[in-house]
């Protein structure tokens, strides 16, 4: 629709959906309107009967009985009705719900796909070549350098390990008498351990 | 529910149905009574007011004391109350006028707190849905007259959080 009169209107975030979801609202809001006026109804005439058969009108008050029945049967078939406005709505609005889904997985998909051009299987090969190389380079660096230390670190752990036998805390005295025999006990309780 | 509003002292006072000459005095019984006509209206959830039947009503009329009001001095409460931006004339006669008693940015932020509240912002609703639909039963703004529904809804437009949609049958709204 264009800008007929040249107003400035900003982009409308009313999709079709949404009109076609507002659609079967009013058609469920005409419903419930058509059930307010026959429930009204219904009442009216509940309380003419009523008014009718003290007046001794029987065949008038089973007429009108009728008739107030043949609304209620109305009455019934609208709700239906409108549970299926209902049920139409939220379908059209899980489906919604559904599509934004898909369109998420499908961003994250794209976005999944160019971090993977970004790092090709040759690339990543490569790196971890390098990085090996790194680690034993590292290593022998390692080796030259931990061979320079060796006799001063040995030095030094012999030491600490005499001062800390040295350290020893006092074990308990083994107790000197023997063990008192378990005297023997029906069903071989003792064989029990 | 005509008892269980309560009057303010000046209702029961004489001299407040007489508009004062002395300035100060005058200004503080003005704005007594734009405050009482607001609560009142508020109370009987009132969206509109007709001159001749507000005479009657108990607000300008305390039978009680036996005073009412006059024609004039009503006229003067109204415009008291249409500077303050409660009341809009709907004719140029100013017979009958708009009451609000709650701004329509006030019932905006309602309705958009009960639409937030209950996850429905991306939805659309028809306005009958919103003043009568059985899931706002228990909301204050039930049964808010289509006109001032329309004016919050375009209250809560300007500010993004809703946009009003003209359909063939009638308006709804999508709130975000």
């Amino acid at each position: 629709m264009g800008n007929l009169f040249g107003k400035k209107k900003s982009a409308t975030r009313v999709t079709e959906q949404d009109k076609a979801v507002l659609q079967l609202k009013q058609q469920r809001d005409k419903l419930k309107q058509y059930q307010k006026r026959i429930s009204q109804q219904l009442e009216k005439e509940r309380l003419l009967a009523k008014q009718l058969l003290k007046d001794g009108k029987k065949e008038k008050a089973l007429l009108l009985l009728k008739k107030k029945r043949y609304q209620e049967q109305l009455l019934d078939k609208t709700e239906t009705q409108i549970s299926n406005l209902e049920h139409m709505v939220q379908d059209i609005e899980f489906a919604q719900i559904e599509m934004k889904v898909i369109e998420g997985l499908k961003v994250g998909n794209s976005c999944l796909k160019k971090m993977h051009e970004v790092m090709s299987i040759e690339e990543v090969e490569k790196i971890m070549d390098e990085t090996q190389d790194a680690i034993e380079y590292q290593r022998q660096i390692d080796e030259m350098l931990s061979g320079s230390l060796t006799q001063e670190d040995e030095d030094a752990v012999l030491a600490e390990l005499k001062a800390i036998t040295q350290e020893d805390v006092a074990l308990p005295e083994v107790p000197e008498e023997a063990l008192p025999t378990v005297p023997e006990k029906r069903g071989g309780m003792n064989s029990k351990n | 529910s005509e008892m269980s509003f309560e009057w303010p002292w000046q209702y029961n006072f004489p001299p407040f149905f007489t508009l004062q000459p002395n300035v100060d005095t005058r200004q503080k019984q003005l704005a007594a009574w734009c405050s009482l006509v607001l609560s009142y209206c508020r109370h009987r959830k009132l969206y509109t007011l007709d001159v001749m039947e507000a005479q009657e009503s108990p607000v300008f009329n305390n039978k009680k004391i036996s005073r009412k009001l006059s024609v004039e001095a009503i006229q003067v409460v109204f415009e008291e109350l249409r500077k303050k931006g409660n009341l809009e004339w709907m004719d140029k006669n100013k017979t009958r006028c708009l009451i609000m008693w709650r701004r329509p940015e006030e019932w905006g932020k309602l309705i958009y707190q009960w639409v937030s509240r209950n996850g429905m912002n991306n939805s659309v609703f028809t306005l009958y849905e919103l003043s009568n639909g059985d899931d706002t039963e228990s909301e204050e703004f039930h049964g808010l007259e289509e006109w001032m529904l329309l004016r919050s809804l375009q209250a809560l437009q300007a500010e993004g959080k809703a946009e009003i949609i003209t359909m063939d049958d009638g308006k709804g709204v999508k709130f975000f």
